[in-house]
């Protein structure tokens, strides 16, 4: 993500999103259908309740072994021809890319969407290092032209217009197009076809690995997956550590449920599984194949908070549910992965002071644990990093002060009466239309942006001693 | 190595750190596949008519279109009824050796271009030759390894004389298969999957298997459905009656 915006705390950031009138449209009418979709696609599909468990189970289980099965990936893949390549951080994925792309002469890369390479920032890399990179999924074809980055994570360009996709084409690819969806379709396929037969290397990211046969699974709905692994001389794929499973009865438990959840199919338009680079009777197929294995703040995870953050699927269900994201779009959370577990993400990646603002963009209402296909509990994680970033004072003092304060008054029930009195005596100048609004001091900070409703007349522990 | 040694040291140290926290477990896998494989074949021998029509179902609601050939002899007329309906002037082919049947005599005759792949080209010309047939073909006509009901996807597996891009690059895909590619389910494509790596060297001369839901689409503008945004704008099935 781009600097300058992280220069702008979050609240304002949050602000601006609230006050750009077409963004809301867009983001409303988006999560809604995507909400939509997944309801109707689980509703027909009585086994998929059990699926979700077992899916889990597998991330689990895979988890405690994590060791072994990249071990056993590694050698597969190897022993299929292709090179694997480990990466500890960030940096070290971009290092091996570049020098791949310098040793063999790579001037153009096709990249069929991945959210690894998006969190490495590597098309800056490839920018800088002389190499042209071509996303070729449409809607990140779109930012990309646009210089922009995603806002969603399976629906990158949800925050664009027709009429903007249409002046954005006419300007960067010459020419006038009309402002209809299908057209530019169509001109995109004409551009980007070029791009897949005449680049050097694709670059992909993975949505599964499987071990026990060193395959790497692709999916997607627009086939530039397939074309990027088809076409060009050299295949490089980039995933996370976290992706591998152990065999094919695995993945066809997350087939079943993870396109449900995403745009509510049944399965994508393709589901592509990569054993190596082509095999010597094949006419086509890269001739080298390279998979990177990125660490990049996930190892640290296993054992510790964050751990299940790493069972995510990258399927978006969580983002279309959240209260905070359907009003703030991808942009302003401000790092490659937004909505609820783009907070537990972007804290593995770039440690808990990435978070101390984010951690608590969300209002815990738990829609998003419903909804993930492998029942991550997103809010009892939030909560431990909320929890983790008062301990460690990272949270600002005024808001642990407030805190402590309320756990006392919470805890004796004396105080606790004490204070409701107090407070029906003192808030009638800050009840507005029913709500607690504008309160003073550092109380402000709070009712800047929310509301509260008042001490009640008559507070129940009054009622209670009447009624008993 | 170092990297990869160091890198696996720090992930067994924190995996050393879970040990009974959580009583998981993978998924269950057949203990023989071939054994699997082979009673889930017995089982859609009996079932298969079921199976086809709902593969048809899932098929066409995914906007695939679906037709009927009499034997293999009778597919070629197939394909000539859907190429004369859109125009089209050439096609590529899987090997007509592992299809059962050659297009060629027919479409040519309608005046098309028939371009057929061969298991054993594989020297860099005909690389060349032919990627620049299938990057300017209109149809493409591919065999199909495994067609499931449950999800109305065809599953090929590429290969000597199977190339990757007849069922991506043209605008139109047409599979051709009979019934013994019929699965149900997904869990039954696992099974077939784990049987099929068993001994990957044997049972596939390629390194990719796709799985294909229906003509490439996208919804990245204004979540408006459109198709053949890279790969084929309509994919048809023909399904052989005689077995």
């Amino acid at each position: 993500m781009s600097e300058g915006l992280l220069q702008t705390p979050f609240p304002e950031r949050a602000s601006a999103a609230l006050k750009d009138t077409f963004l809301q449209e867009a983001l409303t009418i988006a999560t809604t259908k995507f909400i939509d979709l997944r309801k109707e696609a689980f509703a027909g599909f009585p086994a998929g309740e059990a699926l979700r468990d077992r899916a889990r189970a597998i991330k689990e289980a895979t988890l405690q072994h994590l060791d072994v099965h990249l071990e056993r990936l590694a050698d597969n893949v190897e022993r299929l021809g292709g090179t694997v390549h480990w990466a500890a951080t960030g940096e070290e994925a971009r290092e091996i890319v570049l020098r791949l792309c310098r040793d063999r002469g790579v001037r153009m890369a096709v990249k069929s969407k991945s959210m690894a390479t998006e969190e490495i920032d590597l098309n800056e890399a490839l920018e800088h290092a002389g190499v042209t990179p071509v996303e070729t999924d449409l809607g990140e074809y779109i930012i990309q032209l646009a210089h922009e980055k995603p806002s969603h994570i399976i629906a990158p360009a949800i925050h664009k217009t027709k009429g903007q996709v249409a002046e954005l084409f006419s300007r960067e690819l010459g020419g006038h197009f009309e402002a209809d969806p299908e057209v530019l379709t169509a001109v995109a396929r004409r551009v980007l076809r070029e791009k897949f037969l005449q680049a050097d290397l694709g670059i992909t990211g993975a949505n599964f690995a499987v071990a026990d046969t060193g395959t790497v699974v692709l999916v997607t709905n627009e086939g530039n997956g397939r074309m990027v692994t088809s076409l060009p001389r050299i295949h490089v794929a980039l995933m996370g550590i976290e992706k591998v499973i152990p065999s094919m009865s695995d993945l066809v438990v997350f087939l079943a449920i993870l396109a449900r959840s995403a745009t509510g199919q049944k399965l994508s338009s393709y589901t592509t599984l990569v054993r190596g680079p082509r095999r010597a009777g094949e006419l086509e197929g890269p001739e080298e194949f390279h998979l990177i294995l990125l660490d990049n703040g996930r190892a640290r995870q296993i054992a510790s908070t964050l751990r299940e953050a790493l069972y995510c699927l990258r399927c978006g269900a969580c983002l279309n549910v959240c209260p905070v994201y359907r009003q703030i779009g991808g942009h302003a959370y401000g790092y490659t992965y937004p909505g609820p577990i783009g907070i537990l993400l972007t804290a593995m990646l770039k440690g808990n002071e990435s978070v101390r603002e984010l951690a608590h963009a969300s209002s815990l209402c738990g829609a998003c644990k419903d909804v993930c296909p492998v029942r991550i509990d997103i809010p009892r994680m939030l909560v431990e990093l909320r929890e983790h970033l008062d301990r460690e004072k990272i949270a600002p003092w005024t808001e642990r002060m407030v805190f402590r304060a309320f756990r006392r008054l919470l805890l004796s029930p004396a105080a606790f009466r004490f204070s409701a009195r107090a407070g029906r005596w003192l808030q009638p100048p800050f009840v507005r239309a029913g709500r607690l609004r504008g309160l003073p001091l550092v109380f402000g900070s709070w009712t800047r942006t929310r509301d509260l409703p008042p001490v009640a007349a008559r507070t129940f522990r009054e009622q209670w001693k009447e009624l008993r | 190595m170092a990297a990869r040694a160091e890198f696996l040291e720090r992930i067994r140290r924190e995996v050393a750190k879970t040990p009974g926290l959580f009583g998981a477990c993978a998924a269950p896998r057949p203990a023989v596949p071939a054994a699997a494989a082979e009673a889930i074949r017995r089982e859609l021998a009996e079932r298969w008519p079921e199976a086809l029509e709902r593969f048809r179902q899932e098929f066409e609601r995914v906007a695939g279109v679906f037709h009927r050939a009499r034997d293999l002899d009778a597919v070629p007329d197939v394909i000539a009824g859907i190429a004369r309906e859109r125009g089209v002037r050439s096609l590529v082919t899987w090997d007509p050796a592992t299809l059962g049947f050659d297009t060629a005599p027919r479409l040519t005759a309608l005046g098309c271009s028939v371009v057929a792949a061969r298991a054993g080209q594989e020297d860099e010309a005909s690389r060349l030759r032919h990627r620049a047939d299938a990057a300017g073909a209109q149809l493409g006509v591919t065999g199909v390894d495994f067609a499931l009901a449950e999800t109305g996807t065809l599953i090929l597996l590429s290969g000597a004389g199977r190339p990757r891009s007849t069922s991506l690059l043209p605008d139109v895909h047409v599979a051709v298969f009979g019934r013994e590619r019929l699965l149900e389910s997904l869990e039954q494509v696992g099974v077939m999957l784990e049987d099929l790596h068993v001994d990957p060297d044997r049972t596939m001369s390629g390194a990719m298997i796709n799985f294909i839901t229906g003509p490439s689409r996208t919804a990245d503008i204004e979540l408006t459905l459109t198709r053949g945004v890279h790969g084929p704008k309509e994919v048809h099935a023909v399904f052989v009656e005689a077995p």
